[in-house]
């Protein structure tokens, strides 16, 4: 269990009603990690939600030839995985712990389970990953573009 | 009206209790459109959730002013407009039929109306409009990653580019 008012410290959660955040408090766990654990790995299934209290997280994605095209770090407050929600999607990254880090993780099959008896809570933690999925959906939707009107054939020097 | 085995076609209804799929149906109305119609434009406000039923609809957004690029091709049971079911606002694509459509409109105010009196309603929904998010989300990362891949040359030009990085 993870008290709600530690849950308010996580971006993803802190805009979520009090009453909703108190059902999803027995259902958090949190847990220290050393340095250079493998949360996920890049192509497994993702079975929890993690959100970081403390530490550095670095998320990096490879590309089909290998090569390492982004890295990330994720910072205190910050969440990733929140497909857990929905199961059956690979992770699109691998994320390594780079300090210790104090994470607050979420059971994917467990909150299935809370949203599925209490729809309130399903929909309004639902309603909050669309919005978050959308956002970034158009944000990588305008990078894509943005590099296509850069394509050095579309746009010849 | 649209009848329960005609909303069972759409992907994202599939496995929806029935007693949730007569409740859409009351709401919805299937509507068929010729070739070429434009269902809305980038900009314009989405105020309907469309889920096609037969035919092909391009989600297409202007790269300059000669050129525009197809982002999707939706086809039969697949959907889009889902921003109508969350909060509206303007749309990020124009949707124009690339051939003769049946197409259910759901109206975006409605289903939000109803979403506050029927959570379970709401829950099975959004759900459905989460996963196809994030479908969609994770195409178009795919697709800037197999650019930059061809092309490391354009990083520069990429701004955000940590954004790829599903991190909330």
């Amino acid at each position: 269990m993870v008290p709600s008012d530690q849950l308010k410290k996580i971006q993803f959660l802190d805009d979520l009603p009090d009453d909703i955040l108190e059902k999803i408090s027995p259902h958090a766990r949190q847990a220290v990690f050393e340095p250079d654990t493998i949360l996920i790995r890049q192509g497994d299934f993702q079975h929890l939600v993690h959100m970081l209290v403390s530490g550095k997280i670095c998320l990096n994605a490879r590309s089909d030839t290998g090569r390492v095209l982004t890295l990330d770090e994720v910072a205190p407050g910050q969440s990733f995985g929140l497909s857990a929600f929905f199961g059956n999607f690979p992770a699109t990254f691998t994320a390594v712990c780079t300090t210790p880090c104090d994470i607050v993780v979420l059971s994917g099959d467990l909150m299935a389970k809370l949203f599925e008896t209490d729809h309130r809570t399903g929909y309004t933690v639902m309603r909050r990953v669309a919005q978050l999925f959308k956002d970034r959906r158009n944000k990588h939707t305008e990078q894509f573009l943005h590099a296509l009107s850069t394509h050095p054939a579309i746009n010849p020097v | 009206m649209v009848k329960i085995q005609d909303l069972r076609h759409i992907r994202m209804l599939e496995k929806m209790p029935d007693r949730l799929l007569a409740l859409i149906g009351q709401q919805a109305q299937l509507s068929i459109f010729s070739t070429g119609t434009c269902l809305f434009r980038t900009g314009e406000n989405v105020d309907a959730f469309f889920m096609v039923m037969m035919g092909q609809v391009a989600l297409t957004v202007a790269l300059n002013p000669d050129m525009d690029v197809i982002l999707e091709n939706i086809q039969s049971g697949r959907t889009f407009g889902s921003s109508a079911l969350i909060s509206g606002g303007p749309a990020s694509y124009t949707a124009i039929c690339q051939e003769p459509c049946e197409i259910i409109t759901l109206s975006g105010e409605r289903m939000q109306q109803l979403f506050e009196t029927n959570d379970e309603l709401g829950f099975y929904l959004m759900a459905g409009v989460a996963r196809q998010y994030k479908t969609s989300m994770d195409a178009r990362a795919k697709m800037i990653m197999k650019t930059l891949d061809r092309h490391p040359e354009m990083k520069p030009f990429i701004h955000d580019i940590e954004t790829l990085t599903p991190a909330y």
